[in-house]
């Protein structure tokens, strides 16, 4: 409801009037929206607690505690193995759902500082009332503010509204986690839900800020292609690098370039979101990479100034641009790294003292200034860092390589477990291919460096071994074109729903991968190939265009930018990232009419029950993609994660072995009846690419699948297992609900199995979790 | 290399994986096959990168001819699909999670398993999974791959590739044996 506030006059004298009690209100004008309001607007830590509760009845949380003890307070450490209880009483159970909450908050505290501020600086630059107009095609512009907030953003200044209410939740998760508060697991993960919803509605605000303040594509599915990869830096020109996520500095460097006539004679380039970020803004920026990317590229020496902004940027930056005498400028006030505060000084001062080396970098946190500071100094100084790089010519490889003792702490530290030193001791003898193929597995973490007693810089003698290809090598990416369309949703809403597009896949998440990047791409052109809809955004869709295809195109090249089958998107930054989510609860309002406004279990339990849309994160990292797959679990939408997502610690599993877990209405009769199990999991971990390959196929099913859909469903998976796995599927009588779900070619086959396994045939009802969604109430009686 | 043995200590090969009091049992290929043999229904859980050492596949399918069951987790039933086996496929954390129900009858329905068996499964899945298993099931873990990981309730120590397999051939002398 919008909020008014009152001033109440006692008496009131005019020209032969007067006002006696008299109350003025101001504030907003009630909005024109005919949606009624839904039960949930602004749901607090309660309202969507029952919701939460049967979801997590069906799928249970699953605990793989990475660290047996508790350090959370001064009454600790406390060991909580072997049913032992910490001195607060804790369990190991609560203890990892106390954990998750925890992180979830701090990912969601990420994306919610970074959506205020950039909130704040386009309120500053536009005006409170700068309209938030994404065209005819996006009519609804907010669909996550819709369903949670239940207001219609008309303005930035609305958005405030917003923000309020999810930093007023966000503040009572963390409450909730303090010594002594909340105690029992599914509490703690019914508030991790809670705070992951919060995340995808603050990035939804951050990022429909940034798109109507910055004009970003609205939605484009022709977004221009962006140049990717460090073979496409001109090294001739001064090199501006941006790393972090927060646009705005990154944003003021491109505008002071053009205001000066600079745009041709200045390079920029991103790594991270806001290298996304930037080349929506301007498509000549050009796009290194991913967070692994951040070391290796500034060892290189090529960026002649580093302006960094917010969230996964290496803390050890600072040091590593010393060396290569490339300054530092930060920016934001989450993000200082010890830099002198000089904001208030004047440009020309701060750009003597960072091209004289008098300092090595400042902090300045005005983005206009860093503006101009960035561009100037780099101008000043690219002539006078020439040639000066951290990485050795091979006669120095071949020196540090012979230094190794074969002690192997290095591969005892690294994630992906690189067998290093037999990849230096054939460098020794000047062979240095095992490193190059090291090089492609390497997630950039450094952590085998520190660990080395010789102290071999051992990722630079990586990058120095596939320098050359490094150096050329150029890509191409869509720029990330924002919300999906309505226009688009009301193509595909009907086949998603029924099941005949048999999926949306969504790759995110953070560049830690178990075997490289090339296998998304593998991944992802195999779903491009069976037609599903393929969507990306943030570290992931940079991955998608580190892959090749057979004929030497990327993806982003093969396959066109739009939401539709054999569609490949890239919805841009982390906080784009709303918009996947965005175009999955469109679905039920455009296509299927239902009300999103503070409707937020109805949409829930529609997505959950009938939109096959699965996430991928087969990096996993941060805090914020945990933050992001558990608010996505919360409205339905299960998410798959690479090996590295076990140490998040905690999953949420189906048991398809378990009949009773799959009870729901029937909506038409309001019967309880026991339906296929699917979704089978909301958060999911698997061990290769083959086997996510095939838990793809088989999590995009969903009950409310027509027998066409579930054909086409079932047809994709048992090829897909066939092909991955070399056998039939043995869980087919789980999921072929009558005789007519069986795909047309496999009949035969298909019904030998299900006599052998004792197959009856079940009803396919329309399905919810929720009673009061039934349709006849009468029936349940 | 750490042999394992008497007065040599033996580390996580990660030293993160460390993560609290309790250590496994450095074991030798001897006592393995002791272990597995008191074992009424040992479960041998074989993952995808059973495929990236040489010998691997044939390791598991000796050992599970020794009347143990494999359940293959990652894409591992590839591997095992033409090979005379009781295999079941399945997912590495689906069945991890079946193990902590105190209700669970096991892959064949027939009861739970009393002793698990990891080889092959990637190896911050592989100490994620004896995690579980040690702080909500009473089912010791017994980890034959080829680094040590203290979260299991036995394991055998670091070991390189030539001594790895050389350990495994043992224990699967000795479980053939008789
Ligand atoms: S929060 Fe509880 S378990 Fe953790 S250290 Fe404090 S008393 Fe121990
Ligand atoms: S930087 Fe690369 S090689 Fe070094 S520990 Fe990290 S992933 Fe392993
Ligand atoms: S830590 Fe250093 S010395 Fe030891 S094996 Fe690795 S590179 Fe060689």
């Amino acid at each position: 409801m919008p909020e008014t506030k009152k001033i109440k006059i006692d008496k009131l004298k005019g020209k032969g009037l007067t006002f006696e009690d008299m109350i003025i209100e101001f504030g907003k004008i009630e909005e024109e929206w005919d949606e009624p309001m839904g039960p949930t607007p602004k749901p607090n830590l309660l309202a969507l607690r029952s919701w939460d509760r049967k979801l997590l009845e069906r799928y249970e949380p699953f605990y793989t505690p990475i660290c047996d003890m508790c350090c959370h307070c001064a009454f600790g450490k406390c060991d909580l193995s072997g049913g032992k209880k910490g001195a607060c009483g804790i369990t190991i159970r609560a203890q990892q759902a106390r954990q998750i909450a925890l992180e979830s908050a701090i990912g969601t505290a990420c994306h919610g500082a970074h959506a205020r501020h950039m909130l704040e600086h386009q309120i500053k630059r536009k005006g409170r009332d700068y309209p938030i107009d994404l065209g005819l095609n996006v009519a609804t512009e907010a669909p996550i503010t819709r369903t949670i907030v239940g207001i219609k953003p008309r303005t930035l200044g609305d958005l405030e509204e917003v923000m309020d209410y999810a930093e007023k939740e966000l503040q009572k998760v963390l409450a909730s986690i303090h010594a002594g508060q909340e105690g029992d697991y599914i509490d703690f993960e019914s508030k991790a839900l809670h705070v992951g919803m919060i995340d995808n509605l603050v990035k939804e605000v951050g990022d429909l800020a940034q798109i109507v303040g910055y004009d970003f594509p609205k939605g484009d599915p022709n977004a221009p292609l962006i140049e990717f990869g460090v073979g496409t830096i001109d090294q001739t020109k001064p090199v501006i690098l941006a790393i972090g996520h927060n646009a705005a500095p990154g944003a003021e460097i491109i505008d002071y370039c053009e205001r000066h006539n600079l745009s041709d004679k200045v390079e920029i380039a991103g790594i991270c979101c806001s290298a996304h970020d930037l080349s929506r803004k301007k498509d000549s920026c050009k796009i290194i990479g991913p967070l692994s990317m951040q070391t290796r590229f500034v060892r290189y020496g090529i960026a002649d100034v580093i302006v960094l902004d917010e969230q996964c940027v290496r803390t050890d930056l600072l040091e590593e641009a010393i060396k290569v005498k490339s300054p530092i400028i930060t920016t934001s006030e989450q993000n200082c790294r010890g830099l002198e505060d000089r904001t208030d000084d004047n440009p020309e001062n701060i750009v003597r003292d960072l091209v004289e080396g008098k300092i090595p970098g400042v902090f300045i946190h005005d983005p206009a200034k860093v503006g101009e500071v960035a561009v100037e100094v780099a101008l000043k100084i690219a002539p006078l860092r020439k040639d000066i790089k951290a990485i050795p010519d091979t006669k120095e490889l071949i020196a540090q390589a012979s230094r190794c003792v074969a002690c192997e702490a290095c591969q005892r530290v690294c994630p992906v477990n690189l067998h290093i030193s037999e990849a230096l001791k054939e460098a020794e003898k000047g062979k240095i291919d095992k490193l190059a193929e090291l090089r492609d597995l390497c997630v950039g973490c450094i952590r085998c460096e520190s660990a080395c007693p010789k102290e071999i810089p051992i990722v630079s003698l990586m990058e120095k071994a596939v320098e050359k290809q490094i150096k050329e090598e150029k890509s191409k990416i869509r720029a990330g074109r924002g919300p999906i369309l309505d226009t688009e949703i009301r193509n595909v809403g009907p086949p998603i729903v029924f099941g005949e597009i048999p999926g949306v896949v969504a790759f995110a998440g953070c560049s830690n991968y178990p075997k490289g990047a090339k296998e998304i791409g593998e991944i992802a052109e195999e779903f491009l190939k069976r037609r599903f809809i393929v969507t990306s955004s943030g570290c992931a869709a940079m991955a998608l265009a580190q892959y090749k295809t057979e004929d030497g195109e990327t993806l982003y090249e093969k396959y066109p930018g739009i939401f539709d089958s054999e569609g490949l998107t890239n919805v841009g930054s982390c906080l784009a990232n709303a918009h996947i989510l965005g175009a999955a609860v469109k679905i039920p309002h455009i296509f299927a009419r239902r009300n999103l406004r503070g409707n937020f279990e109805e949409i829930a339990d529609y997505i959950l029950n009938r939109v096959g849309a699965v996430g991928v994160v087969w990096g996993t990292y941060s805090q914020k993609a945990l933050a992001i797959g558990t608010g996505l679990n919360r409205w339905g939408i299960p998410v798959i994660l690479g090996p590295q997502g076990s140490k998040y610690r905690r999953l949420y599993l189906g048991r398809k072995d378990k009949e009773e877990k799959w009870e729901i209405y029937n909506a038409r009769t309001g019967e309880r009846v026991k339906v296929d199990p699917t979704p089978g999991h909301l958060t999911y971990v698997v061990e290769s690419k083959e086997e996510a390959i095939v838990a793809i196929a088989k999590l995009v099913m969903r009950p409310n699948d027509t027998t066409k859909g579930r054909q086409i469903k079932l047809a994709h998976y048992i090829d897909l297992h066939k092909r991955y796995m070399g056998t039939m599927p043995d869980d087919l009588h789980l999921y072929v609900r009558i005789e007519g779900d069986i795909p047309m070619n496999m009949k035969e086959e298909v019904k030998e199995i299900l006599k052998e396994k004792g197959w009856k045939e079940r009803i396919i009802p329309d399905p919810t979790l929720v009673e009061r969604l039934v349709w006849k109430k009468e029936a349940k009686a | 290399m750490e042999k394992g043995g008497k007065g040599v200590r033996v580390t996580s090969w990660r030293m993160g994986h460390d993560q609290g009091p309790r250590r496994a049992w450095p074991i030798n290929p001897d006592a393995a096959s002791r272990l597995i043999k008191k074992a009424e229904r040992p479960v041998l859980v074989v993952g995808s990168a059973i495929e990236e050492v040489d010998g691997l596949i044939d390791i598991a399918v000796r050992v599970s001819k020794t009347g143990i069951p494999i359940a293959a987790t990652g894409h591992s039933i590839k591997f095992f699909a033409d090979k005379d086996v009781d295999v079941a496929e399945v997912n590495v954390v689906e069945i991890t999670n079946m193990l902590t129900d105190p209700e669970w009858e096991g892959l064949d329905g027939q009861g739970k398993p009393d002793l698990v068996i990891i080889l092959g499964v990637n190896l911050d899945l592989t100490n994620q999974t004896f995690s579980t298993l040690k702080n909500f099931t009473d089912i010791p873990g017994l980890n034959i791959s080829r680094y040590y990981n203290t979260n299991a309730t036995y394991s055998f120590p670091n070991l390189d590739n030539e001594l790895w397999l050389e350990y495994l051939n043992q224990l699967c002398e000795k479980l053939e044996s008789e």
